[in-house]
């Protein structure tokens, strides 16, 4: 059978790699005492997917993964054990069974929604900053530089933002962001405040803190979460 | 308390290299109450994280006092400079993981001694932790700095820094240390006289207090001697032994990292010490005698690590793990049962014969990566003068067995510098590595692999250490160590063979404060104040800095690394008893240079090295136990 669990990464899991990650699941499961499905071949792993891969230093509230298991469990049964096999930081939120034809996790999330929170050195009025939201708003495109294994290359983010609310509270800013993801591309919330930086002029300090809320499958223009299909 | 986790976490953590080796919230963590034990002690690793939590005394300890009512034990390591240089720009005191308590506040700290060139790591975290460096300079009020560990079998470099330490075995001695100074302190109200605590400390077996004990010289410089001067202490210092590693504690939740660590892995440690005798071997002399934990035992404590760690490798760790009486059968049994569960078995090192072949062959069924023997020397001559009991034949036989069952890359490490070395002995070496890969190229091709076979050779420098029939042997200098090197490297001349060497540098001051004396302590120091730190990475290692500082403290380093030593001199490692006398050290050396091999005392007579006679203990070989 395959589980999709929902899963938070809470203060000290942001630290986390992707790496770490995947080790830590797959002792996760054994210490569970859950059966996992291995791969077949010269070199067996176990079958274990991840929706995105979350940046070193970010929190979340919406991570999913899909693992196989050899045999049928009660889903009860699997997320008791699960959660007392798991370290503090990362937190199992749901669990359900998924259907095996249905397209991997990787293949269907194109949605990531985040939270920014930023400390600003000056002070701003709310109607400011809405005003500064809505110029980068209208913006029709924003390169920004992408690293990749054949050197650098640039790259139109504007076009993956999907919303962008802000607030300001107290002397902190908190931005809320509907960012592309996915294969077919991935905006990350760094580069949306550079840009945010770059084309206003607010006085942001450096420091943020970034939540990932959830991530979803941008169906029809509605957002369903990967619990949900 | 938490208000520092919370600031580490938000404001520091994001500007690290692999900020989880600071976090400390590891699976099978232990966090106690602070207010709720008496004693609180604090665990120092001084190296990295990731190096530390591969070191399987510290998980012992850790767990075993911690699951004492009366006492917490937390973990520190020493951070990574980009760590260290926040730490300072934010005055922020070294922290515990657990607790996140500056280390100042715990009542005790144990570091342990695993290599010479951790010792800066240690002033530098006590400096972190805004400890006062020597012993002298601590206050009642200052945590006691304690150390154990091999390192301890000569531990005068470090004297005029720790209050205490403890020699040999830590398992039992600990829990003593821990209740004497817990004594002593609810007799005082929680007050500490730290003059009348190490008096009493030092009545516990195995206690070494290094402020009793004078060190004396010779007006041209050299060591005299070191004897006790306090009334009341034991003359020698006896290393503590335990009898047997069935009854002895093992920790069956051990913490398992986010990060990985070196050895990421089960460690199950199968059996203490080794008696085959190799000369040059310090862990080989003062780890006896061999005792063996039973096989029944081992099945049970890996059944329990797997379900409460999730590892999905266990290693039997030891020194010599393919010496283990009933090794065959336990490698057999754990292949067998875990087989299913894709959770595989390993062995840290290999003996070179048919045996420990066949037992490679059985565990590494699926990854076929580097095989690694150690041959150690490159010519008979020398091998018998380091009583390593390898032939070359064995050697080919077992390289042979692993190029047709699949292997193609093997690893051999070998030593450079030993006594009555000449460059016969590294031809010797080259020739192996040849020979090696002549025998892959061949049964490679026959079996018609299309891929070329690899052979690293990695070879490092003789260190005399200690407690070992090579400590009167003079260290090769500096110059010849490097020409020696050249000298290999010109003749590897195939892409096919890896040649790997140590820096000489390196190895030339771990033989000084191998060997050193107390003295060596203040020239550790202002090394460390000269920015020396994390020595043993390459990318930190400063010699420069060392050997101005060896000029200015006037101390001669080549005097203790280069000397060759007679039998009737003291050593300023004397005091301390191993449990390996001093004549039989010196037989050995004898008998070294007549090129005499000395037998295995499991499988021929005892060779009277002293150790059961002087420890009251004994081999303990499972097999003759149950029956063949």
């Amino acid at each position: 059978m395959i589980v999709r669990l929902k899963y938070s990464k809470t203060t000290e899991g942001r630290f986390m790699s992707h790496l770490d990650l995947l080790r830590t699941m797959e002792r996760v499961f054994r210490r569970a005492k859950l059966p996992l499905a291995f791969s077949q071949g010269f070199n067996p792993h176990p079958k274990i997917s991840f929706g995105s891969a979350l940046a070193v230093g970010v929190t979340s509230e919406g991570e999913y993964v899909d693992v196989e298991l050899t045999r049928e469990l009660p889903l009860e049964q699997i997320k008791e054990s699960l959660d007392v096999a798991m370290p503090s930081a990362v937190k199992i939120l749901e669990i359900k069974k998924i259907d095996t034809r249905k397209q991997g996790l990787m293949a269907v999330i194109n949605v990531a929604r985040y939270q920014v929170e930023i400390p600003m050195l000056g002070s701003i009025s709310q109607a400011e900053f809405d005003e500064a939201l809505t110029k980068v708003w209208q913006v029709p495109t924003y390169q920004v530089e992408r690293r990749g294994k054949r050197g650098i290359r640039q790259v139109d983010i504007k076009q993956g933002i999907f919303s962008l609310v802000g607030q300001v509270i107290d002397d902190k800013i908190k931005i809320e962001m509907e960012l592309q993801t996915g294969s077919k591309g991935n905006v990350k919330p760094e580069e949306v405040v550079k840009m945010i930086k770059e084309l206003c002029e607010i006085p942001l300090g450096e420091n943020m803190r970034i939540h990932r809320e959830g991530l979803y499958i941008k169906v029809d223009g509605k957002l369903i979460t990967p619990m949900a299909i | 308390m938490n208000r520092l986790k919370d600031f580490v976490e938000d404001e520091i953590l994001s500007n690290v290299t692999k900020p989880l080796r600071y976090v400390g919230n590891e699976y099978n963590v232990v966090k106690k109450e602070w207010e709720s034990v008496k004693l609180r002690t604090l665990f120092a690793f001084p190296d990295l994280y990731e190096v530390g939590m591969s070191h399987l005394g510290m998980r012992i300890l850790y767990h075993l006092v911690n699951e004492q009512k009366d006492y917490l034990m937390e973990r520190v390591f020493a951070p990574w400079t980009d760590m260290e240089q926040i730490l300072r720009e934010r005055k922020i005191p070294l922290f515990s993981l657990e607790s996140y308590h500056p280390i100042k506040e715990f009542d005790c700290i144990g570091f342990t001694l695993q290599y010479e060139m951790s010792y800066t790591n240690i002033l530098n975290m006590l400096e972190l932790g805004g400890i006062p460096l020597e012993a002298a300079q601590r206050s009642n009020d200052d945590p006691l700095i304690m150390a154990g560990g091999p390192c301890t079998c000569n531990p005068e470099p470090l004297a005029d820094f720790f209050d205490f330490f403890v020699i040999g075995e830590g398992e039992n001695v600990i829990l003593e240390v821990l209740q004497t100074i817990t004594e002593h302190r609810q007799k005082r109200e929680g007050k500490q006289e730290k003059n009348i605590l190490l008096h009493d400390l030092a009545q516990i077996p195995g206690v070494y207090v290094p402020v009793f004990y004078e060190d004396k010289y010779n007006e041209d410089g050299s060591f005299r001697e070191i004897k006790v001067e306090e009334q009341g202490i034991a003359p020698r210092v006896v290393k503590r032994t335990i009898k047997d590693l069935d009854e002895s504690y093992f920790p069956l939740k051990p913490i398992v990292p986010y990060i990985e660590i070196v050895h990421d892995r089960i460690m199950l440690e199968v059996l203490r010490g080794c008696t085959r005798g190799c000369r040059f071997c310090q862990a080989g002399m003062i780890y006896r005698p061999v005792r063996e934990r039973s096989k029944e035992l081992l099945v049970k404590q890996a059944e329990e690590l797997v379900t409460t760690t999730g590892y999905n490798e266990i290693s039997l760790t030891s020194l010599s793990t393919s010496d283990h009486s009933t090794v065959k059968e336990l490698v057999n049994d754990l292949t067998e049962k875990y087989k299913e569960d894709r959770i595989g078995v390993s062995l840290p090192s290999l003996r070179v014969d048919s045996f420990s072949m066949d037992l490679a062959k059985e565990i590494q069924q699926v990854r076929k990566t580097g095989l690694t023997f150690a041959p150690e020397a490159g010519t008979q001559r020398l091998r018998d003068v380091i009583n390593k009991g390898v032939t070359e034949e064995n050697l080919m036989e077992v390289t042979d067995s692993a190029f047709k069952a699949g292997w193609s890359h093997i690893k051999l490490y070998f030593m450079l510098g030993l006594p009555t070395e000449t460059f016969e002995d590294l031809d010797g070496i080259v020739d192996l590595a040849y020979k090696v890969l002549r025998k892959g190229i061949d049964i490679m091709k026959e079996q018609k692999r299309g891929r070329q076979p690899k052979v690293t050779i990695s070879v490092s420098s003789f260190v005399p250490k200690p407690h070992t029939p090579f400590q009167w042997e003079p260290q090769d200098t500096l110059e010849v160590l490097q020409e020696k090197q050249r000298y290999i490297k010109d003749k590897i001349r195939d892409r096919r063979i890896v040649y790997n060497y140590h820096d000489a540098p390196l190895s030339f001051l771990e033989a000084v404060f191998a060997k050193g004396d107390r003295r060596l302590g203040q020239v550790l120091k202002k090394a460390w104040e000269g920015g020396c730190k994390f020595d043993s990475w390459t990318e930190h290692f400063q010699y420069n800095v060392w050997q101005q500082v060896f000029e200015e403290c006037k101390y001669d380093p080549q005097k203790i690394a280069y000397r060759r030593g007679e039998f009737t001199d003291n050593l300023p490692w004397d005091h301390l008893d191993m449990g390996v006398s001093k004549k039989f050290l010196w037989r050995e050396r004898d008998r070294a240079y007549e090129a005499a091999v000395t037998g295995d005392c499991r499988f021929n007579n005892c060779s009277v090295c002293g150790v059961c006679q002087n420890l009251d203990v004994q081999l303990m070989i499972r097999k003759d136990e149950k029956g063949r």
